[in-house]
């Protein structure tokens, strides 16, 4: 049996321990679809797999099981799902371009969830139209809230949804709500001053408790987005780490931008002969030093008057290697 | 134009009088109407508004016993003897003398609720005669906690004053117990004359209502004087509603065929 | 008499009232509901009657216009209390039937219930009410169990039939303005619905003894006590008084009055200390109580009006109406007491 098993992973297949079988790896970016997909899942893993399908860490299916020889077709199948989930795709019916960059995962978001702050799944794919296909080692999640559901903090580019709370003081009865629940939920960030909520801007975390908890509408969110962006949080057997805050305040399009210049300064200082040209950006980050990569990061990008960067970044975690 | 009931007027202190470390009694210039276990409002500076029964009427002047709360402090009081306070008021219906004339009267008082029936009391001191005969019982919680002690030789005087602490703290010049422990002892020479008056915190005044219904008293014989959150004194803010009634307005004085049904 | 407008038409007569009236209506307001990316709906000024939103229920009533949710009542100096001053213009107000109900409970505490009150008197002589005309219910309304689901009381009367509004005029100072730019006349009568899906029935024998049911047990632990049900109820009128003091001596500053809820913390604090009704059950019992009887024993006519907002707010599905239908069984388990 003769297979580039080089050209199959960046297709989106895996070899797997079972000499002669792969595994196909299907992604939904922020992890909400039409459930018809599902049944196109049930198929291929019935006609090519063992019937079995997978859910993976990162919201997608592996579908195992399925002969080398059946590649082609099983990317026939996948192409309305490919279409569907509007994939970026080079040559239609050929599978996924790319699998380097992680699929983009994301919590449940605003759809559901009363506490998301936006709707987590809509950014997320805006984030993958942006950046896919690629073949750097990107991992980036969103989460609605800094509750963290999605655990963002352990991703190259945690996102976290922010509400700006803005009073009408008119609206306001001193009923205390947004005190209390700022105070037992949150971080304190409250505190009555004249009958009225004072918000310490500094320590405020955008979780939007006082808007959820107001029973008069005296609180409510900004019309504006804004994101807690984290860096540069990895698993991984030298140093895991949890992601540290970079930008508080930060908008949409800064973020697309931002990580679309991190492409170009991995491009430019990654180890080419890493095993497999594989190299974890925080890891070129630690041998380039946090200056370098924010002057590529933060490259034309206008970031919203509030936004407050963090410089430079430390970041903690455990270390095997020392 | 109609009136505007929410302003206040300035009435000059005449004299400040402290009872204990934070209650004090205010002698404020006043000329009107007025009955005991009526009520002001009373614009206490750095507190806000706050409604205080009456708790004194003399000539040209009402007494207001006011118990210092939150931030202010007893220098802010105790610097505004010739100083003004706004009040707006009388309010409520306050307790009526001639439901008590030639009778033979008790008064059940708790701690803050001596206030309100003070003026009751210090009538009948200073008009020896005019009731078949009055006996006080007032309870306080410490020695410490005793109001209007300068009143005290002229209510022993002049009437059956039963003056208790809940704990006497080694002060055997006191005696100990609770008010209600007073009420079986009570004698009446003639149970159509009966009558008493209750005030105090809500347990106090179900126990002593309860005990002088044990000794005979009917609803009817019995007044209470409810203690609200009033905002207005107007009816309008709703919070001393208990039932279908507004102690602001129907109250805070009921005699207990209603009272009764207002214990929540 | 009535008219009929095209919305340009129409658009002329409100341009031409507000001149010399600002007119109230529920406006939308996109992304401000309390979840992201929600609206809200609620009183607002408006210009146009486009803006005025039919399709869904404001989720606070008319009430703040009369009644505005933090008044100042009055400046003071060490010398002198002085009155804000009144709006500039006169108001025309945007409601249903079962609001402007509610306007009649709230007459009923700020100007009959004691003394009146200037404030309150101040702004609800300078008030023209539109009815606007109910040709279906929401899910949660039982108006029609209220007796209140009609309405005849208004200045004039506003419904939209396919893209034509329809206005049954009573005002007669403005009887002129309105006939100007209407398109067409005729005979109009603001639509009213005659049946709810939501209903409710208060017993005839309801008295002060259902306070001691083992009904309002379970509220102690559903209800959080946020007040969402008081502040979007039409008819409920509590409020609490907040000074405001400028300087450090407490004499210079203003005072004015929020509303208040039943069902907050705080809210029958003595200054002593003191409070009543510690528990959530206790306080849904004497909101209940409040709405279905006490009202009705001091005033004579029910004060809850069936707007169902209350059940439309509460975060923690507690439902008012649900609630009122509980009292039969609840008069029946005290019967014997």
């Amino acid at each position: 049996m003769d297979v580039n098993t080089k050209a199959l992973k960046k297709n989106a297949f895996r070899v797997t321990k079972e000499r002669g079988k792969t595994a196909s790896r299907v992604r939904v970016p922020g992890g909400h679809m039409d459930a018809c997909y599902l049944s196109m899942i049930q198929d291929i893993a019935e006609k090519y797999g063992n019937g079995t399908v997978h859910i993976t860490n990162r919201q997608g299916f592996e579908i195992p099981g399925i002969d080398y020889a059946d590649m082609p077709k099983v990317n026939e199948m996948l192409q309305p799902i490919i279409e569907g989930l509007d994939i970026n795709q080079t040559d239609p019916g050929t599978g996924y371009p790319a699998s380097g960059t992680r699929n983009v995962s994301a919590c449940i978001g605003n759809r559901v969830c009363p506490y998301a702050c936006y709707d987590t799944t809509a950014f997320a794919k805006r984030i993958e139209k942006a950046i896919f296909p690629n073949d750097l080692h990107f991992k980036i999640a969103l989460t609605g809230c800094p509750n963290d559901c999605a655990k963002v903090r352990m991703h190259d580019f945690g996102i976290m949804g922010m509400t700006l709370p803005r009073l009408d003081p008119s609206r306001c009865v001193n009923c205390g709500a947004c005190v209390k629940y700022c105070r037992r939920k949150s971080v304190e960030a409250l505190e009555t001053v004249n009958y009225r909520p004072k918000r310490n801007e500094e320590k405020c975390i955008g979780c939007g408790e006082c808007v959820l908890n107001c029973p008069a509408s005296a609180w409510t969110r900004d019309e504006k987005k804004y994101y807690r962006l984290t860096l540069l949080g990895r698993t991984g057997k030298r140093n895991p780490r949890l992601g540290e805050d970079f930008i508080k305040w930060v908008d949409e399009d800064s973020i697309i931008k931002i990580i679309l210049n991190t492409y170009k300064y991995v491009e430019h200082y990654i180890d080419r002969s890493a095993p497999g040209g594989k190299e974890h950006i925080g890891y070129i980050v630690d041998r380039t030093g946090f200056e370098e990569f924010k002057k590529w990061a933060l490259e034309g990008v206008e970031l919203p008057e509030i936004a407050e960067v963090t410089t430079p970044v430390y970041w903690k975690g455990v270390h095997y290697t020392k | 134009m109609i009136k505007n009931e929410y302003i206040p007027f300035r009435s000059e202190i005449k004299e400040v009088i402290r009872h204990t470390a934070i209650e004090y009694t205010f002698r404020m210039e006043y000329t009107g109407d007025v009955k005991p276990g009526q009520f002001f409002e009373v614009s206490i500076p750095k507190y806000g508004e706050a409604p205080i029964s009456v708790s004194g009427i003399g000539d040209g002047c009402i007494d207001l016993t006011i118990r210092r709360v939150g931030k202010v402090t007893n220098e802010v009081f105790e610097q505004y003897e010739g100083d003004t306070l706004l009040l707006r008021g009388p309010y409520g219906n306050g307790f009526d003398l001639e439901n008590y004339k030639d009778k033979e009267l008790v008064i059940v008082a708790g701690g803050t609720g001596v206030s309100p029936v003070r003026g009751v009391i210090d009538y009948f001191a200073r008009n020896p005669g005019a009731a078949k005969s009055v006996t006080v019982i007032a309870g306080f919680k410490t020695p410490d906690d005793i109001l209007f002690r300068r009143d005290l030789k002229l209510w022993e005087e002049n009437l059956n004053l039963i003056l208790t602490v809940d704990s006497r703290e080694g002060d055997k010049s006191y005696r100990e117990g609770l008010v209600t422990a007073y009420i079986p002892d009570l004698e009446f020479g003639n149970m159509d004359d009966a009558c008493a008056i209750v005030v105090g915190p809500p347990a106090m005044m179900r126990f002593s209502t309860m005990a002088l219904m044990d000794r005979g008293l009917k609803e009817e014989q019995i007044w209470i004087s409810q203690e609200r959150k009033m905002c207005c004194g107007l009816g309008k803010c709703g919070h001393c509603k208990i039932n279908d009634v507004y102690v602001c307005l129907d109250g805070p004085v009921f005699n207990f065929t209603k009272g009764r049904q207002l214990l929540d | 008499m009535g008219y009929c407008y095209k919305t340009q038409d129409l658009q002329q007569v409100f341009s031409a009232l507000t001149e010399t009236y600002d007119l109230y209506a529920p406006r939308l307001f996109p992304n401000k509901g309390a979840f992201s990316d929600t609206d809200l709906v609620r009183y607002d000024r408006i210009t146009s009657p486009e803006e005025i939103v039919l399709d869904r229920k404001s989720r606070f009533s008319p009430k703040e216009v009369l009644l505005p949710i933090s008044q100042t009542l009055f400046y003071f100096t060490e010398d002198k209390v002085t009155e804000p001053n009144p709006p500039k213009k006169d108001a025309v107000i945007f409601l249903r039937s079962c609001d402007l109900h509610a306007i009649r409970r709230l007459d009923y505490m700020y100007l009959e219930n004691g003394p009146e009150d200037s404030y309150y008197r101040q702004l609800r002589d300078h008030v023209k009410f539109a009815l606007l005309g109910c040709s279906s219910c929401f899910d949660s309304c039982f108006c029609v169990d209220m007796g209140t689901n009609k309405n005849t009381d208004y200045d004039f009367s506003l419904d939209l039939t396919g893209d034509t509004w329809k206005i049954d005029v009573k005002w007669q100072e403005q009887e002129e303005l309105f006939r100007k730019y209407a398109v067409s006349q005729e005979t109009v009568s603001p639509a009213f619905v005659t049946e709810t899906k939501t209903r409710v029935h208060i017993p005839e024998n309801l008295t002060a003894k259902a306070a001691k049911s083992s009904v309002w047990k379970e509220y102690d632990s559903r209800c959080i006590n946020c007040g969402r049900c008081n502040f979007s109820c039409p008819t409920c009128t509590c409020f609490t008084m907040q000074d405001l003091f400028y300087t450090d001596n407490g004499k210079v500053g203003e005072r004015r009055r929020v509303w208040a809820s039943c069902m907050v913390d705080g809210y029958t604090d003595v200054a002593g200390g003191g409070s009543y009704r510690k528990t959530n059950g206790e306080r849904m019992r004497f909101k209940v109580m409040h709405k279905a009887l006490d009202f009705k024993q001091r005033a004579g006519y029910q004060m809850c009006v069936g707007c169902g907002r209350c059940d439309d707010v509460c975060p923690e599905y507690i439902s008012f109406s649900h609630c009122l239908n509980r009292l039969s069984d609840a008069m029946k388990e005290v019967e014997d007491l």
